[in-house]
């Protein structure tokens, strides 16, 4: 071996403290990841889904057709979008480390809030993209029956009185941009759920053990005022019960809150300023349990 | 002076194990320094405390006691982890991505950006050997080619230390060759290099200095020749000696007070190098057959 002297290398250049790009680099190979995984093959299981629902209907007139068409399609939607983000979630993390790929990752000038950031940007990403396509989706099949059934209705003859309340019943039953925020809807609640997901595969040993907790919490949170109602029914009130709840109530998110998409989609009115309120709801609940997942897997050792 | 790259100083690591107060020391105590420009190697039985000693040097793991800084840096520190490249032991990359972009990925990682990374990206390719492969998803990749790939990947923002686990774990030896050749063109461009490895020949050919590492403690460290040199002893290897010389050899140590032949005999090559040498026998004449062939 040369025992000539070699001139050491330069010092690299400084690292920012947060990084922007390196959350986005982590959240479009999660993207590229879940696309390659073939996640998007989902899409056309639902296309069909609309096309089977859409064209066989027991349905006994034009507008309970239409009734039925949306809420099919956009319980699709929402089932997709939370169970998406549970089972996606659980696989990256605990994959990433099983496999090690994280440690050439946190090897890197990269921030472990930075990884985790990333990994649910990624998510979400894929999760909006796919709910802005099923949406799209979903819009031109039930304007395409809609529009079908006002020109049978016209076709069809009869007093004008009748065919212009049969029309405005189909319309009613049919379209509305309004139907935009029962996506959102399932796409704020998709983010949540998403979120608890990333906490729990922080300290989950296994990605079964993190889909099923994930579950569960999603379950008892769509039960969430009636198990706070039971448990102050059935104790004594007392400030430790106050506490546990409290704790119960910041832990399990309120997925019941999300449920308003339900109204909309069965023709109910937008109440205005909701869709603030929710996105900063879901601001908070992602903030918090990111918080939770950093002091989780700051310190975790691989 | 020089600067450590890497220092070390009373590093312990206990584990828990269990409920309880059962743990295992996995390191104890143990103080070491890797010199700017040099090539380390850290070697020991499995089990030993290699791999925990750099998972702390590279900060994915606390130190229970003591200390570990890379160029000043404590190893917690992120601006560390910039000026270290690690190729861990069986590296798992992300199937789904070629080779071009996973090296894009963790140059993106380290804030590399555009023609500069294009660039890089090409230079390293053109380092490991795998411009052919670029374009191809590492699913599909073999052993040696994953650990070519995971080589580039520890060099892309041409860090001051290149930390290796046992680099070529599962490799067959004309890949471990080229490994090897890759390591000490390395040291040649300025790098330091740590490595951990228990395959001592593969230690002994690219390492300055050496530390022996066994139940969690140090137990030998230093330059290669001091540690491997037997003091009282001297080697000569002749050519195309005749027995009458040999026999004058003999008459002359003979004649010496106190002066022995500990051995004689033909030395021998390493079954490593004969594998090595029928390899390449072989694909040499593999091309001359081919050239014969086009020339026909």
């Amino acid at each position: 071996m040369s025992d000539e002297a070699i001139t050491p290398r330069a010092p690299g250049k400084k690292v920012p403290i947060f990084s922007v790009t390196r959350v986005w680099t982590i959240a479009m190979s999660t993207v590229t990841q879940l696309v390659r995984m073939k996640t998007f093959y989902f899409l056309l299981a639902f296309a069909l889904l609309l096309l089977v629902v859409g064209n066989v209907s027991f349905a006994s007139s034009p507008a309970q057709a239409l009734s039925t068409l949306k809420k099919v399609s956009f319980g699709a939607i929402d089932l997709f979008a939370w169970l998406f983000a549970i089972v996606a979630t659980a696989l990256l993390i605990p994959r990433d480390i099983e496999d090690r790929t994280l440690y050439t990752i946190l090897s890197k000038p990269v921030r472990r809030g930075e990884y985790l950031l990333g990994k649910l940007a990624g998510v979400l990403v894929v999760i909006g993209v796919s709910l802005a396509v099923m949406f799209v989706i979903c819009s031109i099949m039930i304007i395409w029956k809609q529009v079908g059934y006002m020109a049978d209705e016209q076709a069809g003859g009869g007093r004008k009185e009748d065919i212009a309340a049969s029309l405005a019943l189909i319309a009613k039953n049919g379209f509305r941009i309004e139907l935009a925020a029962a996506a959102y809807a399932s796409f704020l609640k998709a983010a949540v759920v998403a979120a608890v997901t990333i906490l729990l595969s922080t300290f989950a040993s296994s990605s079964l053990f993190t889909i099923i907790i994930s579950i569960l919490v999603f379950l008892v949170g769509h039960a969430h005022s009636m198990a706070t109602d039971y448990w102050l029914r059935e104790t004594d009130n007392s400030m430790a019960v106050q506490m546990l709840l409290k704790v119960f109530k910041i832990v399990i998110p309120n997925f019941q809150l999300f449920s308003f998409s339900e109204g909309i989609v069965a023709g109910a009115a937008l109440a205005p300023g909701v869709l603030w309120q929710m996105t900063w709801l879901t601001a908070g609940y992602l903030v918090v349990f990111l918080f939770i997942s950093l002091i989780a897997f700051v310190d975790k050792e691989f | 002076m020089s600067e450590h790259a890497v220092e070390v100083n009373n590093l312990t690591k206990v584990f828990r194990t269990g409920i309880g107060n059962q743990y295992v020391v996995a390191v104890d105590n143990l103080s070491f320094r890797v010199e700017a420009g040099e090539v380390y190697g850290l070697i020991g039985p499995n089990g030993s405390g290699k791999s925990t000693t750099m998972k702390v040097v590279l900060g994915l793991m606390a130190a229970s006691k003591g200390e570990a800084k890379v160029f000043g840096l404590d190893s917690g520190d992120i601006r560390a982890r910039n000026e270290i490249g690690f190729l861990p032991e069986n590296p798992y990359f992300y199937k789904h991505l070629t080779g071009a972009e996973t090296l894009k990925f963790y140059g993106k990682l380290c804030g590399i950006r555009g023609k500069k990374l294009k660039a890089r990206v090409e230079e390293l390719l053109e380092i490991v050997g795998l411009e052919d492969a670029a374009k191809r998803r590492l699913g599909g990749y073999s052993k040696g080619m994953l650990q070519r790939i995971g080589l580039a990947q520890s060099l892309v923002q041409n860090p001051r230390l290149v930390i290796l686990d046992e680099p070529t774990a599962g490799v067959d030896p004309v890949g471990s060759r080229e490994i090897r050749d890759l390591i000490l063109r390395l040291k040649e461009e300025g790098y330091t290099v740590f490595l951990c490895s228990h395959l001592l020949e593969q230690v002994q050919e690219v390492c300055d200095r050496i530390g022996i590492i066994f139940e969690g403690r140090m137990r030998r460290e230093g330059k290669l020749e001091e540690l491997i040199k037997i003091e009282k002893q001297t080697a000569m290897t002749l050519e195309n000696a005749s027995p009458e010389l040999l026999a004058k050899i003999e008459d002359l140590v003979a004649s010496e007070e106190g002066a022995s032949i500990v051995e004689t005999g033909h030395p021998r090559t390493t079954l490593e190098r004969l594998f090595i040498q029928i390899a390449e026998r072989r694909s040499k004449e593999k091309a001359s057959a081919e050239k014969k062939e086009e020339a026909s």
